[in-house]
């Protein structure tokens, strides 16, 4: 008998939703873009923390150690609150559970293939040998650290830099090009560099343009020798070594400075972004709500309308529960179809967004829609539907007062 | 002239309502704000009232006489102020809201004067309603409303819904609901009141004979309802002043 009187209320609400299909379909294109925020802002959550974590694992880096917090300005540089680097890397790689530490720099830059034509980007400055880096064409830094071979900046300049592809495609330079580069307009029209490779490893991880060159390059160029400022100095510990404990150990032995272990360095990254974070929330707050309100508008429009009917209906003897059911029964069925039609939305937007994220800021598949992020949708649209007919049941066993059969 | 009551004495059958000196009043409740007592209205006063099984009762007067109110009492939409109201020999004003909602469903028909139909659900579909409360299943609950349908002469509006009916027609379908569950008694409150002169009487002709071996009792303003009935009681200002056995 109750699965009958279910099947019957569902064909009812349905009946009734059908009756006002324009004002049936604004609700459920409510629900489905509230679904819709809620899965593209999470999938893109995900998608940020997972391509941070690859980033990291690329980058095959244990250790950083960099100053206070670290952020990209909007000139596309960064802080570099570490003075003496290169002393510094020195010191933490002469330890025996260490093999590797490279001090990192980033410092916006003009850069362009026409002195009067030049955009901005983040500088990376590497370490000569610009381990780790991936290149898509040329071969690379030809003679390493010469610059800064000998312990100090008296060494020949190399000027060479490597472009990501977004950028060298965007000021139409190939590996054999030269381009002009430098901190300022001014500058750059007097420094020209030779581009010597095509690598995306910076702008991965980073998420915008870059340049890079080898560091004592661009501290050269941006005139921070005398301090051999850097962002950052990566360490790799040595096999066997516990990496968390010379995490803690190097924190003890430079405590001006923050070490963390590659998942401290992310989450620290991560909430940095700690305002954009929120934004994201309240975006999603927002558009759940007005899911909300528009089903609740809806079906308590319907009580209201059709109060003297719902009246006779408690007269000829339905139960309240079953009125309560036939008008809250339609805010499950709008939350089912705001859903699904969120849902089936969600393949097509996120594609187009990862395509939209990888012309912007060359990251590839940014956006990414795991099936927990499905539940979690429809979900939200199960709850949206749910709150809409608890509202819209009330307000209808409101309106089973018999004195609405009055005139 | 109320019409002469077929075969049986009226003596012989089962009371089906019995109404002893009911007196409501409306309004006069106190709450925090203070007390609204100045401003309550007698709808009824004493009245009493007897009607038997398969009986076909009119109840007319002006607007205001009291009529509404009694048929409201005898369903168990109002509680009277004072008296007793049984139905079926269930004294109401003892019963709780869901007690009497539940005598209603079982055992009587409601028709209104403004039909009060569902404007999205097609006429089989309103008809059915009271089956879904039942538990009836989808199909049973379509025949029942269809063979209802074509007994009040709708078999060919089956899934026309309100908006596509006249009047006359909708009331059909009131009538066709009310009769769903096969109630004991049939009350009717100004059936005719929306509906031209010789609607309302087909109506009127169509109530009566389509309530066949039940109780009916109808609310009605127009004196030319009376001819249908097997007895007239007439009310003013809530009392009753004839009752036409």
């Amino acid at each position: 008998m109750i699965r009958q009187r279910l099947f019957a209320i569902a064909r009812l609400s349905a009946a009734q939703l059908r009756h006002d299909v324009g004002r049936t379909l604004l609700v459920i294109l409510a629900i489905g873009l509230a679904v819709l925020a809620v899965t593209l802002l999470a999938g893109l959550g995900i998608g940020v923390l997972e391509t941070g974590e690859e980033r990291f694992a690329e980058a095959d880096q244990d250790v950083w150690i960099t100053g206070d917090a670290v952020e990209l300005t909007a000139a596309g540089g960064m802080e570099n609150p570490i003075p003496d680097s290169h002393r510094l890397a020195d010191d933490i790689e002469a330890r025996d559970d260490v093999t590797g530490a490279s001090p990192l720099a980033f410092h916006a830059v003009y850069a362009g293939t026409e002195p009067d034509d030049l955009e901005v980007v983040s500088g990376v400055g590497v370490p000569g040998e610009h381990g780790g880096m991936t290149l898509e064409a040329g071969d690379g830094f030809s003679e390493g650290n010469v610059h800064y071979g000998d312990g100090d900046y008296d060494g020949p300049m190399t000027y060479e830099v490597i472009l990501d592809p977004q950028m060298a495609e965007r000021i139409d330079a190939d590996v054999g090009d030269t381009i002009y580069v430098g901190t300022s307009p001014e500058t750059a029209s007097t420094h020209e560099f030779t581009v010597v490779g095509i690598s995306e490893t910076y702008s991965q991880f980073l998420g915008t343009s870059t340049l890079t060159m080898p560091l004592s390059e661009l501290q050269q160029i941006a005139g921070t020798t005398g301090a051999d400022r850097a962002t950052y100095v990566t360490v790799t510990v040595a096999d066997g070594a516990d990496r968390d404990a010379v995490s803690d150990d190097l924190q003890e032995q430079y405590p001006e400075y923050e070490v963390r272990t590659s998942e401290e360095q992310l989450e620290s990254m991560v909430e940095q972004q700690i305002l954009l974070l929120a934004s994201g929330v309240a975006l999603v707050v927002l558009a759940v709500l007005a899911g909300i309100i528009l089903t609740v508008n809806l079906l308590a429009l319907v009580a209201a309308q059709q109060r003297r009917e719902l009246a006779a209906l408690r007269a000829i003897g339905l139960s309240r529960g079953l009125i309560t059911a036939l008008i809250g029964g339609q805010g499950i069925v709008l939350g089912l179809c705001g859903g699904v039609l969120g849902l089936l939305a969600t393949p097509a937007a996120a594609f187009a967004l990862n395509r939209l994220a990888a012309s912007l800021v060359g990251f590839e598949n940014l956006l990414r829609t795991p099936p927990e992020i499905y539940l979690v949708g429809f979900a939200i649209a199960v709850g949206v539907g749910t709150i809409g007919a608890v509202v819209a049941g009330w307000r209808a066993s409101v309106y089973t007062r018999f004195e609405h059969l009055a005139g | 002239m109320a019409r002469e009551r077929p075969s049986e004495t009226a003596t012989a059958r089962p009371v089906a309502v019995r109404c002893t000196d009911v007196t409501h009043e409306y309004g006069g409740r106190s709450s925090w704000l203070g007390s609204d007592a100045g401003r309550s209205v007698t709808a009824l006063r004493d009245v009493s009232l007897e009607i038997r099984s398969n009986e076909v009762v009119g109840l007319t007067g002006p607007s205001g006489s009291g009529k509404s109110t009694v048929l409201h009492a005898i369903a168990g939409l109002v509680v009277p102020t004072a008296g007793t109201v049984e139905l079926l020999g269930t004294d109401l004003t003892t019963r709780s809201e869901t007690e009497r909602t539940r005598l209603r469903r079982e055992s009587v028909g409601l028709v209104f004067q403004q039909f009060h139909l569902l404007p999205a659900l097609s006429a089989a579909a309103n008809v059915a309603l009271p089956l879904v409360q039942l538990g009836y299943g989808r199909r049973d609950r379509r025949t029942r409303a269809r063979e209802l349908l074509e007994q009040v002469g709708l078999g060919d509006r089956v899934d026309h819904r309100p908006g596509e009916l006249s009047g006359g027609e909708q009331q059909r379908v009131a009538i066709a609901r009310s009769l769903v569950t096969d109630p004991d008694v049939v009350l009717a409150d100004e059936p005719t009141g929306e509906l031209d002169t010789e609607t309302g009487m087909a109506i009127l002709a169509l109530l009566v004979d389509v309530a066949d071996e039940r109780t009916v009792v109808l609310a009605t303003h127009d004196e030319r309802a009376v001819d249908r009935m097997h007895r007239v009681v007439r009310l003013l200002d809530g009392e009753v002043i004839d009752d036409g056995r």
